[in-house]
């Protein structure tokens, strides 16, 4: 919690940076926390996909005990794998992360044709929705938003109903195949958002958007172009009409050269942009120079650096930050390491509280 | 037998099926060359490798992406499978040989692949053990081929946290074999803080430093 009396709560920071007024510290938002959370709270990786109730009370714990804010989500990556009906086992390995896909969905390429709509029970779906209930049901001073929505991920969903070799040949190879598998994807996650809107609400739901599938590790720039962009476009667009006010967009890894396209799309007014470690915390303000930005300390300091390696990492990122005329948020750049040591995370809060008031 | 402008020309348009992601025409241009008495051994190296070579510095430069990679491949492996069995033994007897595999708890190995097919293209025996390969199994692995180079793979903050425990089982075994790592978290100083030997940012960039890796190591105690 803040040192500071009379200081704001990470909730009230956040909501003045939506209303584009300059918080009194910036705010401490660690992306997806959920692995580090449950561990922390003496559960296993597992709980964080298998587990709700656990879930959300270990971010809430988290979330108090280290001042950040409370966000509440429950996701993984490889999400579309299972529900559309391939298959996928629980991380209960030593050095598991998340859920690991056995099976794609698409074994063949004729498969594209017979892809089923996921049901509400399929893969992690029924999961996720009773922690989007746990999530709706209460409201805390550190959490600004009641639940999440996704919208624009349907090359990201590609990837994982077919399979990442698959896909990525096929963008050259049959971008007929490809352009048909995202479409009917697309048609799909723009379909659901109704049904979600109605369930939760849009007063302060959050959208999400952005995964690493599209980063330039993997693709060009001009097939982000082409195959990603034109469903985040309207995806995003879809949410802004059902009253879905702000996006919060993870763009993971190294996507400089995607930044242009990114920057095309309605992310709300403001969005949150969230950067990995790879692009510039000033670059990524240059392209959006009318929302929030957030990011990008390197997980993989938090997880293998020093204490004061982490600290001054994050004096940093800070200092870098608070140069973006107020309105910045520190994250890891991407999700919290669920086996970073606590005293590392500790050191990344104290360098924010120390260095991060306005 | 083909002349030598003869075998220079075929051996060119081989390179240029590779990168040009062309794997029919990989095929048919090794079997071309076989018909016409070129030395496989010659086609491999001068035509499929020498164009992975370039296809891993077209990545290297943000030219190429992961999917022309896929695909150069396929054209590569099309040719190899034409040129191989024809390749004498004891012509390539002093390859070198590497153990890869992404660490347990990892089911990414599309980078892993990737550094494969550049180190097979350069005519290194490669022993892919996988994805999510049990630490003991790198072990095990290498007692039996004594490899010059073990290669680790991670994209997880988590299952990068197998790289210390592997190199230290595989160095209490034989603490003569270099090791290197890549993936998405790691960087140059982890590895070092790791044990490891040498860290590739990418697969372009993976064969040289394993070559540089091995220079500097037999300089020392390998």
């Amino acid at each position: 919690m803040p040192a500071r009396t009379n200081a704001m709560t990470e909730r009230q920071r956040i909501e003045a940076l939506l209303k584009r007024e300059t918080p009194d510290r910036v705010p401490l938002w660690p992306f997806v926390p959920n692995g580090f959370a449950v561990l922390y709270n003496g559960l296993t990786i597992a709980d964080a996909y298998s587990n709700p109730e656990g879930l959300y009370d270990s971010l809430k714990r988290a979330a108090r005990d280290f001042g950040w804010v409370f966000y509440p989500v429950m996701v993984y990556a490889a999400y579309g794998a299972w529900e559309f009906g391939g298959e996928a086992r629980m991380p209960t390995g030593r050095y598991d992360q998340a859920p690991v896909v056995t099976r794609h969905p698409l074994e063949k390429d004729e498969d594209i044709y017979n892809l089923k709509w996921p049901g509400p029970d399929s893969g992690l779906n029924p999961t996720m929705r009773r922690f989007s209930e746990l999530s709706m049901r209460e409201d805390l001073d550190n959490k600004p938003f009641r639940a999440t929505i996704s919208a624009g991920v349907a090359y990201g969903l590609a990837c994982q109903v077919a399979g990442l070799n698959r896909i990525l040949k096929w963008l050259i190879r049959r971008p007929d195949l490809a352009h048909e598998l995202i479409r009917r994807l697309s048609e799909w996650s723009i379909a659901r958002l109704e049904g979600q809107v109605e369930a939760l609400g849009n007063e302060r739901l959050i959208g999400t958007c952005g995964g690493p599938m599209g980063s330039n590790q993997l693709i060009s720039s001009k097939q982000f172009e082409e195959f990603a962009l034109p469903d985040i476009k309207e995806g995003q667009a879809r949410l802004r009409a059902l009253g879905v006010k702000h996006t919060y967009v993870h763009i993971c890894g190294e996507q400089n050269d995607n930044l242009p396209f990114w920057a095309q799309v309605d992310f709300g007014d403001p969005g949150i942009i969230g950067v990995g470690h790879e692009v510039g915390l000033e670059r990524a303000a240059e392209f959006f120079s009318n929302h929030i930005i957030l990011g990008n300390l390197n997980p993989a300091i938090i997880q293998t650096g020093s204490p004061s390696e982490v600290y001054e990492m994050t004096k940093r990122c800070v200092e870098t930050g608070k140069k973006l005329g107020g309105r910045y948020v520190f994250s890891p750049g991407c999700d919290l390491p669920p086996r970073a040591p606590v005293e590392n995370v500790r050191m990344m809060c104290k360098a924010l509280e120390d260095h991060g008031w306005y | 037998m083909a002349t030598e402008e003869r075998t220079e020309e075929l051996v060119g348009e081989l390179y240029q099926a590779v990168i040009t992601m062309d794997d029919e025409g990989a095929r048919r241009l090794s079997q071309a060359a076989l018909d016409e008495g070129i030395d496989p051994y010659y086609a491999l190296t001068q035509g499929l490798a020498k164009a992975m070579e370039k296809v891993g510095q077209l990545y290297a430069d943000h030219l190429y992406f992961v999917p022309e990679l896929l695909l150069c491949s396929d054209a590569l492996y099309a040719g190899l499978d034409v040129l191989k069995p024809h390749i004498r033994t004891g012509q390539s007897d002093k390859a070198k040989q590497i153990i890869i595999g992404t660490v347990e708890g990892d089911i990414h190995d599309i980078g892993k692949n990737l550094v494969k097919i550049m180190f097979e293209a350069a005519g290194w025996v490669v022993h892919d053990l996988g994805k999510d390969v049990m630490l003991q199994r790198f072990v095990d692995e290498q007692l039996e081929i004594r490899a010059d180079v073990i290669a680790l793979s991670a994209l997880m903050t988590t299952s990068m946290l197998a790289m210390p425990t592997a190199i230290e089982m595989i160095r209490a075994r034989d603490p003569r074999v270099a090791i290197m790592v890549g993936g998405a978290p790691l960087t140059r100083d982890i590895a070092l803080k790791y044990g490891a030997h040498g860290y590739a940012r990418n697969a372009g960039e993976a064969v040289r430093e394993a070559q540089e890796m091995l220079k500097r190591l037999n300089g020392s105690h390998i």
